[in-house]
């Protein structure tokens, strides 16, 4: 018993250390394994950055008090908003048009006097819905605002007795609301998804594709023994990636690692696995590189970008989604990821995700062993 | 029922059975109830043209497809069995070593799947390549080899765990005349040495190098036996032309049905024809100025008149 594990060991390192050689004799494996993930980082990283600055804002100032000249003042003084245009309320159509503004701020006549006699003056905001991300950004910025400058005028004039209740929002972990630091995360748990299902699939299918399996297949090693030792290099491959990328976002982001690293190692590990094994199952049934990768890469791509929470929130998704959302690892290594990173969060949390990670991984490296047929034809 | 393992007592199982084999390939029929027997120690040759079924019977007894019928033996053991895979060295015919790796980092790869211990595989490489004649070349890389010398890796490393029997699939294709003399002086130097080789080859003059062979056409063995007695049981008789135009000598062989196969042979055509018919050939031939004279017929007459009897 002991002897055959010896041997099989022997055979699972000959295969690792093979697999190796591959690795450092071809420089394209490298680079996708080192290169492209830091460039995808950046490229997301600031590519899908969803904060809008300078946003160009059109005013039809209908009153031109001092009263309104200051609420102008108020909403672009952080430099969030900035006036685009001096307009009336029916030139808000061609600004819109034309793009040269998000949104148009109608003030009415006799704001100030109105203002002055305590009465409840109503503004008006038209918004350019047809950008629906910087339209509920315009929506939030501007509402906050005003109730800022409410609260002035507020304080100004009546006692805080007029408003009864107020929110003080103060958000925690990410209170600049950076969406670099919500976003990196993300990224990381889809690249290396990526990564890692390309790796693998080009190698199973490449042994299919050179002939080699045919001498592989006579000799005495396992089908298991070829998938452990294909998945080794890739491992510690995906592992260094995993790390490089986390440090990539957390210097060039600026994103947060309130967590212990060792964590983002542990969840990483069995993420890493699931994801190389998704590559070998799919290499296993197509058999053929340019088939393997085209599959690889959807299998991988999709599920991990769309239905991982990474950009759409899973709580929004329908319930069909949500319960097909369970099942793809991106979701649970993205989670991990954040409350690692972000929270500081530790294995009270996150054991439900690790628990998830490490039975993906068990599921597809059974099932890639499975459907490894020790046949040519 | 698939049979058990012989019992010790009976006789030793032939190093090789196959019983049947059959194996389709969607319209191509590979295998078409394939059988023979290899006994310990041969050296059996596979004997047949391109497309006969060689390669597909070769793995399937490898164990590397699937048979749609009939059964596959070797040592007595299931093909494909991983006791079995120990003891069976196989060389394909495609290019399956690994071309970015060195032939060393071959040898060394394939002696750990058979996890030979250190001090054995020093050993076994030194033979190895010596007999091979690749010391020099421990170094290259397996894609900057010739043709020849791959195969000769090829070879190295399905003998490093010294198998019992050895397959090799067409081991000369593509290979100069030189090495291919190499190589069929080790296989016998293996025989010799107590090894069963079954080797497949669509060349006739290493068939006849064979101790036995199988003709195979068409997913099925023709005839068996040792190539001499093969021919000496020809049951056709081989003449060679003399004289006449080349041209018109062909067009009219070809129209008389007692002619098996008419071949060149140097200078001269060689035919094969029933036996008993050689006045009637000679006959026909006469109008042309060609004559007839008795030829010994070769292990290529054999097989051609074979094939063109069973199509």
């Amino acid at each position: 018993m002991i002897r055959r594990l010896r041997r099989s060991l022997v055979r699972v390192g000959a295969m690792a250390s093979k697999e190796t050689t591959h690795v450092l004799r071809d420089p394209r494996m490298l680079y996708l394994a080192l290169v492209m993930p830091v460039v995808m980082l950046f490229l997301f990283g600031y590519g899908i950055s969803i904060d809008l600055d300078r946003i160009p804002l059109g005013v039809a100032d209908q009153d031109r008090t001092e009263a309104s000249r200051a609420l102008v003042h108020t909403l672009t003084e952080s430099g969030e908003l900035t006036v685009a245009a001096d307009t009336t309320p029916e030139g808000a159509d061609r600004l819109f048009r034309r793009g040269d503004a998000a949104a148009v701020l109608v003030v009415p006549q006799q704001y100030g006097e109105r203002l002055a006699r305590r009465e409840r003056v109503a503004l008006q905001l038209l918004v350019d819905g047809s950008d629906v991300t910087s339209a509920n950004q315009v929506l939030s910025k501007v509402d906050a605002l005003v109730r800022a400058e409410t609260r002035r005028l507020a304080g100004a004039s009546v006692a805080q007795a007029q408003v009864p209740l107020t929110v003080k929002v103060w958000t925690r972990y990410n209170p600049a609301g950076r969406s670099a630091i919500f976003m990196v995360p993300g990224l990381a748990a889809f690249i290396i998804a990526l990564t890692a299902v390309l790796l693998t699939t080009l190698t199973v299918a490449g042994e299919w594709e050179r002939g080699s399996m045919e001498q592989l297949f006579a000799s005495p090693v396992g089908r298991l023994e070829i998938v452990l030792g294909k998945l080794i290099p890739y491992l510690v491959l995906g592992l260094l990636e995993l790390l490089l990328v986390v440090a990539f976002g957390a210097s060039v982001f600026d994103v947060p690692v309130r967590g212990a690293p060792v964590l983002v190692l542990l969840v990483g590990f069995f993420f890493v696995v699931g994801m190389l094994g998704q590559g070998l199952l799919v290499s296993v049934i197509t058999k053929n590189q340019l088939v393997a990768t085209q599959a690889g890469l959807l299998s991988a791509l999709l599920p991990s970008l769309l239905l991982s929470g990474m950009v759409f929130p899973i709580e929004n998704m329908p319930v069909p989604l949500q319960l097909l959302s369970r099942v793809i690892p991106a979701r649970y290594m993205v989670h991990a990821l954040r409350e690692i990173l972000l929270k500081g969060n530790g294995l009270a949390v996150l054991w439900p995700d690790l628990v998830a990670v490490i039975a993906f991984a068990a599921a597809v490296i059974a099932l890639s062993t499975l459907r490894f047929q020790r046949r040519l034809a | 029922m698939a049979a058990g393992p012989t019992p010790d007592g009976g006789a030793a199982p032939a190093a090789v059975a196959a019983r049947g084999l059959a194996r389709r390939f969607g319209p191509v029929t590979a295998l078409d109830g394939l059988s023979f027997e290899v006994a310990r120690g041969e050296l059996f040759g596979l004997v047949g043209p391109d497309g006969a079924g060689k390669t597909t019977a070769i793995r399937a007894l490898a164990g590397l497809v699937r048979l749609d019928g009939g059964e596959a033996r070797v040592l007595g053991v299931r093909a494909g069995a991983r006791e079995l895979r120990e003891r069976l060295g196989l060389m394909p015919q495609q290019y399956s070593l690994y071309r970015d790796l060195t032939v060393e980092e071959n040898l060394r790869f394939f002696s750990r799947l058979y996890v030979l211990p250190r001090a054995v595989y020093r050993e076994r490489v030194a033979r190895l390549l010596a007999i091979t004649r690749l010391e020099r070349f421990t170094d290259r890389r397996a894609d900057a080899l010739s043709g020849g010398m791959y195969k000769k890796l090829a070879l190295a490393c399905a003998l490093l765990h010294e198998p019992e029997v050895l397959l090799l699939d067409e081991p000369t294709n593509g290979v100069d005349p030189v090495s291919r003399r190499e190589l069929w002086a080790l296989l016998g130097e293996f025989v010799h040495g107590g090894m069963t080789v079954l080797v497949s080859t669509p060349y006739m003059d290493e068939a006849e190098r064979c101790t036995r062979v199988a003709l195979v056409h068409r997913g099925r063995a023709l005839l068996q036996g040792e190539p001499s007695a093969l021919i000496a049981q020809f049951q056709d008789e081989a003449y060679e032309v003399h004289g006449g135009d080349r041209d018109l000598l062909d067009a009219r062989l070809a129209a008389l049905p007692p002619v098996r196969e008419a071949s060149p042979a140097g200078a001269r055509l060689k035919v094969v024809v029933a036996r008993g018919a050689r006045d009637e050939v000679a006959a026909a031939l006469a109008p042309l100025g060609a004559t007839l004279a008795p030829a010994a017929p070769d292990f290529e007459d054999l097989f051609l008149s074979s094939i063109r009897r069973a199509s």
